[in-house]
C-alpha cells in the first residue's frame, strides 16, 4: 500500500480516536467546574442578592434546569459549532474565543518559533563544544531563563522598557491586520518573556539529545570518513537529536496555545488564557466550557501534527 | 580548562551542590527554628527595608521576610519534590506500558492523556482545592495530576526511540521476556532523559505553584509560600522591591541548583557520554 | 469687493481664509477624557444586568425622574418637582419641560409611562422589581399620564421611601429610556436616554465610548451628585477595560489614560509622588467588617463575639490596610452619612485584653480554632483577616484562615455556612439599605447576619418614615442593640480613591463612590 493511503488512513484513525478525547474532556469540564461552589448568579448579584432575585437570576441563566439536560443541550448545540453565549457579556462564546485565540496564538506562535530557532543553534552548539566555555555560558543562560518566574519577568521588563525607558506601549492591545508596526510593538515585550522563559528548556533538551547522539558510533565513523564537521552536525546530529525536542515543543505549544494565563494578565492582553482564568473565576460556565473544548481541540491537532512529524527525525519509528 | 576547580569539578556543579546543599539545610532548620514567626506580625514597622533585625526587611504587616522565606522553602520545595515523585512515577509507569506495548494499550492511555493534557491547571487545583478544603495536598494532587500526561508523553517517546535499537532486538531474539528487555535494555537508557524530565518538571512545578498564587488560586495565605510570596509582592513592585527580590531570588536560585546538579548528574549517568 | 474693501489681493484673502479653516480644524479636533474601568460594564440596559461599573457608566448616559444629591437626599431630576397624596399611595410628578432624548425626541409622559411599564414588566429582570411587586417597598399599582407633562404613580400602600429606591444606582436610577432603545422584537438595542452623553461604541473587554449630546439640558446650579449641573465639557469619553492595577498605573504614567478610579491605598502612595498625578480621596459609604455567625456552636454565645470585638485595635488595623485613607467605624451607619454624627454612632471601643479574656471564659471557650474566612479579590478584607487573627491571638481566641476564591466566599456568605468571615459591602447611601442587608430572619434567608426580633421591629419602623430625627432615633437604637448583641465587628468605612493627571480639570469625587465625568475638561 502507498504512503499516501496509508498516511489518510493513519489520519482518518486519529481524528476517529480524537472523538472520545474531547468527550471526555467535555464532561470533564462541565462536572469539574459545577462542583465549584458559587454560581453566575450569585457573582453578579453580589452582596445585593436575595433569595427571590437570585432564583429569578438563575431561571433567566438557564441554571435550574437538571444537569444531564444542561449537559446535553450544550453538547448537542457544541456539535453544531454552537457554544452559546456567555453569561456575564451575552456574546457568543465561539466569536469570544476566536478573538482570544488570534491574540493568544500571534504571541505564542512567534514566541515557540523563536525558542525553537535558539533551541537548535544554542543545544547544537553547546552540545559540540561540551565542556567548553561556549557550552557554560549557555548552558547557564538556559538555566538562568527557565529559572525565572515568568509573571517577575514580565513585570520587570515592563517596569523597564514601559514605564521607565519608554519604548514601548504598556497597556492594549492593536491587532496585526489593523497596524503592523503598533500592533508589533504590543506583541515585542510578552514575546520576549515567554522566549526567556520557554527556551531554557528546550536548549537544555537539544542539548542533552544531541550530546547523546554525538556519542554514537556512526558520528565517528562519519567523522572518520572525512564528512566535513558542519554536515555531520545538520545531517546526522540534528535530525537524530531533534525528536525528543520535538516532543517538547508540541507539549509547549499545546500547553500555551491553550492560553498564556499569567503573561496575558501581566500584559492586560485580551487572550485565551486570561479568558479561561477570568470565566472560572467567574462561573461562567459556557465560556469555560467552549474553552476547553476549544484547547482540548487545538490540543489534539497539535499531537497530532507532533506524531506525524516524529518519523521523520527518527525514521525508525512509524507514525502507525 | 577554565572553570574546573581542584577537585576536578566545574564551577557548576559545585554551585550546584552548595545551592541544593543550602536549601536542604534551610528547609531542615526552618521545621524547628525561623528568625521570626512567619506569621508574626508588627504593626509599627510594615514594609521595612532590609536591615540588620530583618535581614530581608518586613512586609506591608511587618512580616520578617527571611523567616517567612524559610518557611516557604519548606513549603514550595515540598510541594515541588512530592508532584514530581508522584508525576514521575505514575507518568514513568504508564509512558513505559505506552510505548513499549503498543497497540490498544497504547491507544487508550494515549486518549486519556490527551483529556487530561488539554487541561489548564489553574482549573484542577481551584477544583481540588475546593473539594478538598484547600491546602498542600489539593495543589500537589492539581499539579500532579497536570503533568503527568507531559511525563507520559516524554518518557513514551524515549521509550519509542530505544525500542527499535538493536539490543533491545538482539535481546528478544534470543528469547527474553518482554517484560525482561524492558527493564534490561530499556528502562536504563530512558534513565538520563527521565532524569532531565524530572529537574525540568520540579523546575516547572515550583514556577506553576507561584503561577497559581499569582493567578489567585494557589497555596493559601497567610501560610508563606515563594509562589503566594511573589503575587502578594506585586503591589510593591516599585515602592519595596525587596519584597519581591528575595522570593524570586529564592526561586531562581533554587531551580539553578537543581538544574545545575542534575547537570553533574546526567553527565556522570550517561554511558559513553563525552566529558 | 471685499479684497477693494479690505485693502488685500485676492491672494491674501485665500491665505486667510485657508488658514482659518486649518485652524478650525485644529481646533475642532475633539477632546476625549479616558478614563480606566477595571472590569467590563455587564450591558448597556440600566439597571438589569448591572454591577457598579455598569451604573458609573449608564448614569452619563441616562437619566431617571429623581437621583441624588451630593449630600445623600434625593433631588429632582426629569421631574422637576412631586407631590404624594396625603395617604402616601398615590404620587404625582411634574415633568420639566424642554427636555429632549438622543434622537431629538421630547420628553413626555408617554415615555415616562413606557419606561415605568417595561421595568414592571418581570421579562425585563429589573433589579428592584422586587420592591414593587409587593415583596418588599410597596405594589406599583398603576403608571399613568396625567397629560403630556404629569405622570401618576398608584402603590397599594404608603412607601415614604419610594423615591429614595427610584434614585438607587443599582435600580439603574429608575432611568428613563426612549422606546426606540428597544428593537420591535422587544430586544435592547442601546439606551437612548436624556442624559449629557450618548452611548456610542461599546467594544467588549476593550473600551465604550460615549460623545457629547449637544442638546442637553442641564438642571441650573453647581455639580449635585446625580442632579444638577450636568455639564458635557469633553466631546468624547473613552471607558478603556484594564482589568489589571499594575498596568492600569503604568498606563496613567504613560499618559493613556487620564482618570484611575477605585485605587488601593497603596496605588495612591505609590503614585503620590509623581509630579502629572494628583489624587482626589473622598469617603465613601461602603463597609468592611467581620462576620461572626451567630448560629455557629462556637460562637452563638454574645459574650464570646463581644470578646472577640474587645481584641481589636480598629484604628491602628484601619490605618495599616487603608493607609490611613479609610475611617475607623463600629457602625453600620457610614461616616460620611448625615446620621452619623450622634455619640453613638462615633464611639469606636478601646481595646481591652483582660476583659476580652474573662468574657471568653465566661463563654466558655476553650481556644478551639475558629475558621475565618476571606479572599484575595478585595486586599482590604485579607487584610483585615490577617490582622484580626493576630489581634485576638494575643487574648487566646484562635483564628485560622482559609483563603476562598470569591465565588466561593460569596457563596459560603449567601448559605450562612462560615463562623468567621472578612467581608465588605457595597456602597449604600441610606443607612436603612445597609440595615436591610443584614437584619432578618436566617430560616428563611441565610444571609442575614443579625435575628434579634427586636432589631427586625426598629427596622421597619425606620423604613417606614422619611422624617430625619426619628430616623436617628431609631439608627441609634439599632446601634446600641448591635454592640451589645454583635452579629459582627464592624470596622471601617473605605474611602474612593481616584488618581488623575494634572491636565484633568474639574472632577470631584463624592460619597456615592460612583464615577462623574460631567463638568470636567482637558486643559
Amino acid at each position: 500500500m502507498n504512503r499516501a493511503a496509508r498516511m489518510g488512513r493513519y489520519l482518518g484513525r486519529r481524528a476517529l480516536l480524537a472523538v472520545p478525547t474531547l468527550l471526555l474532556v467535555a464532561v470533564f469540564v462541565f462536572g469539574l467546574i459545577r462542583m465549584l461552589p458559587g454560581d453566575p448568579a450569585q457573582i453578579m448579584l453580589g452582596d445585593v442578592a436575595d433569595p427571590t432575585s437570585l432564583a429569578a437570576m438563575r431561571h433567566y441563566l438557564g441554571l435550574d434546569r437538571p444537569l444531564p439536560l444542561q449537559f446535553l443541550t450544550w453538547l448537542g448545540h457544541a456539535a453544531k459549532a454552537d457554544l452559546g453565549r456567555s453569561i456575564a457579556t451575552g456574546e457568543p462564546v465561539a466569536t469570544l474565543i476566536l478573538e482570544r485565540f488570534a491574540v493568544t496564538a500571534s504571541i505564542v506562535l512567534s514566541a515557540v518559533f523563536i525558542a525553537t530557532l535558539l533551541a537548535v543553534v544554542g543545544g547544537l552548539l553547546a552540545a559540540w563544544r561540551q565542556s567548553r566555555p561556549i557550552d557554560a555560558l549557555i548552558v547557564g543562560l538556559a538555566s538562568l531563563g527557565l529559572a525565572t518566574p515568568s509573571f517577575w519577568l514580565g513585570l520587570m521588563l515592563l517596569l523597564i522598557f514601559g514605564v521607565h525607558l519608554r519604548w514601548l506601549p504598556v497597556v492594549g492591545y492593536v491587532p496585526l491586520r489593523e497596524s503592523f508596526a503598533v500592533g508589533l510593538s504590543y506583541l515585542v515585550l510578552p514575546v520576549a518573556t515567554l522566549v526567556i522563559v520557554e527556551s531554557g528548556t528546550l536548549i537544555r533538551t537539544l542539548r542533552a539529545g544531541a550530546i547523546e547522539v554525538l556519542g554514537r558510533e556512526y558520528i565517528m565513523h562519519a567523522r572518520a570518513k572525512g564528512v566535513p564537521e558542519r554536515q555531520v552536525l545538520y545531517r546526522h546530529v540534528l535530525p537524530n537529536a531533534f525528536a525528543p525536542t520535538l516532543t517538547l515543543v508540541g507539549l509547549t505549544l499545546g500547553h500555551l496555545l491553550g492560553g498564556a494565563a499569567v503573561i496575558e494578565t501581566v500584559f492586560n492582553l485580551p487572550g485565551l488564557g486570561r479568558l479561561i482564568v477570568d470565566s472560572v473565576l467567574a462561573r461562567d460556565y459556557p465560556v469555560v466550557q467552549g474553552c476547553l473544548l476549544f484547547t482540548a481541540t487545538v490540543y489534539v491537532a497539535v499531537n497530532l501534527v507532533t506524531d506525524l512529524l516524529y518519523p521523520l527525525f527518527d525514521p525508525r519509528v512509524t507514525a502507525t | 580548562m577554565p572553570g574546573w576547580s581542584k577537585t576536578g569539578f566545574p564551577v557548576q556543579s559545585l554551585l550546584g551542590f552548595v545551592l541544593v546543599g543550602l536549601l536542604l539545610l534551610t528547609v531542615g532548620v526552618a521545621q524547628f527554628w525561623t528568625p521570626y514567626g512567619p506569621l508574626a506580625i508588627d504593626l509599627n514597622a510594615p514594609l521595612a527595608p532590609p536591615s540588620w533585625r530583618h535581614w530581608f526587611g518586613t512586609d506591608e504587616f511587618g512580616r520578617d521576610v527571611l523567616s517567612r522565606a524559610m518557611a516557604g522553602a519548606r513549603i514550595s520545595v515540598g510541594i515541588g519534590c512530592a508532584t514530581v515523585s508522584c508525576a514521575i512515577t505514575a507518568g514513568a509507569l504508564l509512558g513505559t506500558l505506552a510505548g513499549f506495548l503498543r497497540g490498544w494499550t497504547d491507544r487508550v492511555l494515549m486518549t486519556i492523556n490527551d483529556a487530561l493534557l488539554a487541561f489548564p491547571g489553574m482549573l484542577l487545583a481551584l477544583g481540588f482545592i475546593a473539594v478538598f478544603a484547600g491546602g498542600e495536598g489539593a495543589i500537589v494532587l492539581a499539579l500532579s495530576v497536570a503533568y503527568l500526561p507531559s511525563v507520559v508523553r516524554v518518557v513514551r517517546s524515549v521509550v519509542l526511540s530505544i525500542r527499535e535499537r538493536e539490543y533491545v532486538e538482539a535481546s528478544r531474539v534470543m528469547g527474553n521476556s518482554s517484560a525482561y528487555s524492558m527493564l534490561r535494555h530499556v528502562v536504563p537508557n530512558a534513565l538520563p532523559q527521565v532524569a532531565v524530565l524530572a529537574t525540568n518538571l520540579f523546575g516547572w512545578v515550583v514556577l506553576s505553584e507561584s503561577a497559581l498564587s499569582f493567578l489567585g488560586v494557589g497555596i493559601p495565605a497567610p501560610a508563606p509560600s515563594w509562589g503566594n510570596m511573589l503575587a502578594a509582592a506585586r503591589p510593591y513592585l516599585a515602592s519595596a522591591a525587596w519584597l519581591t527580590i528575595a522570593p524570586g531570588a529564592c526561586v531562581m536560585a533554587t531551580l539553578l541548583g537543581v538544574n545545575w546538579l542534575s547537570d553533574t548528574l546526567l553527565e556522570r549517568l550517561r554511558p559513553g557520554s563525552r566529558s | 469687493m471685499l479684497g477693494k474693501a479690505l485693502n488685500k489681493t485676492p491672494r491674501e484673502i485665500l491665505a486667510v481664509v485657508l488658514l482659518a479653516l486649518a485652524t478650525s480644524g485644529v481646533a475642532a479636533a475633539p477632546s476625549v477624557l479616558r478614563a480606566r474601568l477595571n472590569s467590563d460594564i455587564l450591558s448597556s440596559e440600566p439597571g438589569v444586568l448591572r454591577d457598579e461599573n455598569t451604573d458609573a457608566v449608564l448614569l452619563h448616559v441616562v437619566e431617571g425622574l429623581v437621583a441624588y444629591r451630593e449630600d445623600a437626599t434625593v433631588g429632582p431630576l426629569l421631574a422637576q418637582r412631586w407631590e404624594a397624596s396625603v395617604d402616601g399611595r398615590v404620587y404625582t410628578f411634574y415633568l420639566r419641560p424642554g427636555v429632549r432624548f438622543h434622537n431629538g425626541a421630547p420628553l413626555t409622559a408617554s415615555e415616562v409611562v413606557w419606561s415605568f411599564r417595561r421595568y414592571l414588566d418581570p421579562a425585563t429582570h429589573w433589579r428592584c422589581l422586587r420592591e414593587f411587586d409587593g415583596g418588599g417597598l410597596a405594589r406599583i399599582l398603576s403608571v399613568e399620564a396625567v397629560d403630556s407633562l404629569t405622570v401618576r404613580v398608584t402603590l397599594d400602600r404608603a412607601a415614604p421611601l419610594l423615591v429614595q429606591t427610584l434614585a438607587r444606582a443599582d435600580c439603574g436610577e429608575t432611568a428613563i429610556v426612549h422606546p426606540s432603545s428597544v428593537a420591535p422584537d422587544g430586544r435592547w438595542r442601546a439606551p437612548i436616554g436624556t442624559g449629557p452623553f450618548q452611548f456610542s461604541t461599546w467594544k467588549r473587554n476593550q473600551f465604550v465610548e460615549l460623545t457629547r449630546f449637544a442638546g442637553y439640558s442641564a438642571l441650573p446650579g453647581p455639580r449635585d451628585g446625580n442632579t444638577g449641573g450636568k455639564h458635557a465639557d469633553v466631546d468624547v469619553i473613552r471607558f478603556l477595560v484594564i482589568p489589571d492595577g499594575a498596568t492600569a498605573e503604568a498606563a496613567l504614567l504613560r499618559g493613556d489614560v487620564e482618570i484611575l478610579d477605585g485605587l488601593l491605598p497603596l496605588q495612591m502612595s505609590e503614585l503620590r509622588g509623581e509630579a502629572d498625578i494628583r489624587m482626589d480621596v473622598h469617603p465613601a459609604m461602603d463597609c468592611y467588617a467581620l462576620l461572626l455567625q451567630t448560629r455557629d456552636p462556637v460562637l452563638h454565645d454574645p459574650r464570646l463575639r463581644r470578646a472577640i470585638a474587645l481584641t481589636l485595635d480598629v484604628p491602628a488595623l484601619v490605618k495599616n490596610i487603608t493607609l490611613g485613607t479609610g475611617e475607623p467605624n463600629a457602625s453600620l451607619v457610614p461616616t460620611a452619612s448625615p446620621y452619623h454624627a450622634s455619640p453613638v454612632q462615633s464611639h469606636i471601643p478601646a481595646p481591652d485584653l483582660a476583659q476580652a479574656r474573662r468574657l471568653a471564659a465566661a463563654a466558655g471557650y476553650r481556644g478551639e480554632p475558629i475558621h475565618l474566612i476571606t479572599n484575595h479579590r478585595y486586599p482590604a478584607m485579607f487584610a483585615a483577616a490577617v490582622l484580626i487573627q493576630a489581634m485576638a491571638l494575643e487574648a487566646g481566641i484562635h483564628f485560622e484562615i482559609q483563603t476562598l476564591d470569591w465565588a466561593t466566599e460569596l457563596d459560603r456568605y449567601n448559605h450562612g455556612d462560615y463562623q468567621a468571615m472578612a467581608f465588605g459591602y457595597s456602597t449604600r447611601l441610606d443607612p436603612a439599605l445597609t440595615f436591610d442587608a443584614v437584619i432578618g430572619d436566617k430560616d428563611r434567608d441565610p444571609r442575614k447576619i443579625w435575628e434579634d426580633p427586636r432589631a427586625r421591629d426598629l427596622l421597619l419602623q425606620v423604613k417606614s418614615t422619611a422624617d430625619g430625627d426619628s430616623r436617628q432615633m431609631q439608627f441609634d437604637r439599632l446601634q446600641r442593640l448591635f454592640v451589645n448583641d454583635a452579629p459582627a465587628v464592624i470596622l471601617f468605612n473605605s474611602a474612593r480613591i481616584v488618581a488623575l493627571r494634572k491636565n484633568v480639570v474639574g472632577f470631584s469625587g463624592w460619597s456615592a463612590a460612583q464615577l462623574r465625568l460631567w463638568g470636567v475638561r482637558l486643559q
